[in-house]
């Protein structure tokens, strides 16, 4: 992982790519949500059946 | 026209006949603004939702704009631009939401009848916070065009009022045909559910749960731990979608909840949403093979009373999704009846059929207001309640 910093302007470009302008504190909120949710994606990805299909 | 001390209406007029029904600020009613109880939506729609226009042709008067969450998209209804709706047994205290005008209109008497959209709680939340019946529906049994969308694949639209029976009746309207009413042939407890939840409130339910079904048995849903994680990944990259337009040219006017949430879905991996439909099939198939035989399934409808306005637990989103994100991710009908007090505030159950059974657990409802009066209280110790409509009215 990269520093606080880094990561929220990672995201500031994911979202400028988009058209969207969010600010540094919009972004930390969103950056503490993601380090909460990703760690259960990843481990929902590894426990699906292969044939889960949508 | 009496007063709104609860802040339930957004935008009100004079309601003429006997069936006064408030509309969800997320509604299209035909020339009243439709805001989302948000700075960035106003509209002034030309025609009817089309729920909402075959109430109007069944008799409906429509009594005005309710109040809710920004956008439909949280579960509290305290909207930084219009106030909170302000829960009619205790005003210092939330309604819950997404409909908590809804909630607070039928359980003040403000009107009959009240629409409410559900995408992951939000009819279901403030029915029982506020003690009325209400019902979500199986997802696509009430047409929502006209409806501003919080999660395509997730939302409802559905009715609350003081009685299941009442429910039925708006609901059937709005479905086009009659819900055949059956009794459960099997019912299950959520045992976790109750576990969850503030030792008063499970008993309460427990309590209720027990004498209308002593033959209940326990119950796991499969996935339980992860249904509200893959719930949020389908939800979040749906509503960033809706919202991508504002975000774009509106975002300083969104409330910061509503905001940091539409910012969630949009910065998610593109995979996300794809990984949560995935999961939902696998819930799917695991709910059918494991709970398939249990056509209704009891639990309480929330974990703890309305929660005070100045004091709303920091964990409040997620010590609730458990007992919402079931249904939502997989799209069935609940009915969420009042089954006691405590400490004055009203609690409640869930009765979740099987999709498309929505009849099934309407008239498990039906059933328990027949043998219950927790619908028949009112805030401020008014008289009881009298249905007006019978449960064997369609004889």
């Amino acid at each position: 992982m990269g520093s606080e910093s880094n990561l929220v302007s990672t995201l500031r470009a994911l979202a400028a790519q988009q058209g969207v302008e969010p600010t540094d504190e919009d972004l930390r909120g969103v950056l503490d949500f993601l380090e909460r949710i990703l760690p259960a994606l990843a481990e929902i990805e590894e426990r699906l059946p292969p044939e889960a299909a949508p | 026209m009496s007063l709104d001390p609860f802040n339930a209406f957004l935008h009100r007029v004079e309601a003429g006949g006997d069936w006064r029904v408030g509309v969800k600020d997320v509604i299209d009613v035909a020339g009243m603004p439709t805001t989302a109880a948000s700075k960035v939506l106003e509209r002034v729609p030309d025609r009817d939702a089309e729920c909402v226009a075959r109430l109007r042709t069944a008799g409906a008067a429509i009594a005005g704009k309710l109040n809710t969450h920004e956008f439909a998209f949280g579960a509290l209804t305290n909207s930084p631009h219009f106030g909170p709706a302000l829960n009619p047994w205790d005003p210092a205290r939330t309604t819950g939401g997404s409909s908590g005008g809804s909630g607070a209109a039928v359980a003040a008497g403000l009107v009959d009848l009240a629409l409410g959209t559900d995408t992951a709680g939000s009819i279901r939340i403030p029915a029982a916070l506020c003690g009325v019946t209400g019902h979500r529906p199986t997802v696509g049994l009430v047409p929502v065009g006209g409806v501003v969308p919080v999660a395509w694949t997730l939302d409802a639209v559905g009715p609350l009022a003081r009685t299941a029976a009442e429910c039925r009746r708006a609901l059937e309207i709005m479905a086009g045909r009659e819900l055949p009413l059956e009794a459960p042939r099997r019912v299950g407890l959520v045992t976790r559910l109750f576990e969850g939840a503030d030792p008063a409130v499970a008993a309460a339910c427990e309590e209720a749960a027990r004498a209308l079904w002593p033959d209940a048995e326990p119950v796991v849903l499969p996935l339980h731990e992860e249904i509200s994680t893959i719930t949020q990944l389908v939800m979040l990259p749906e509503a960033a979608a809706v919202h991508l337009p504002w975000l774009r040219t509106r975002l300083a006017d969104y409330g910061p909840d509503v905001r940091a949430r539409a910012l969630a879905g949009l910065l998610l991996p593109a995979t996300a949403h794809v990984t949560g439909l995935r999961a939902r099939s696998w819930v799917r198939s695991l709910w059918e093979r494991e709970l398939g035989d249990f056509d209704l399934l009891v639990a309480p409808a929330m974990p703890i009373v309305a929660p005070r306005l100045d004091a709303i637990p920091p964990d409040y989103r997620l010590l609730i999704m458990p007992y919402h994100s079931p249904a939502a991710l997989l799209g069935l009908p609940v009915t969420v009846v009042p089954c006691g007090f405590v400490e004055g505030l009203p609690v409640a159950l869930s009765l979740t059929g099987r999709a498309g059974e929505d009849g099934v657990a309407l008239a498990a409802a039906e059933a328990f207001q027949r043998e219950t009066d927790w619908h028949r209280f009112e805030p401020g110790g008014g008289e009881l309640y009298t249905n007006p409509v019978s449960s064997d009215e369609r004889g």
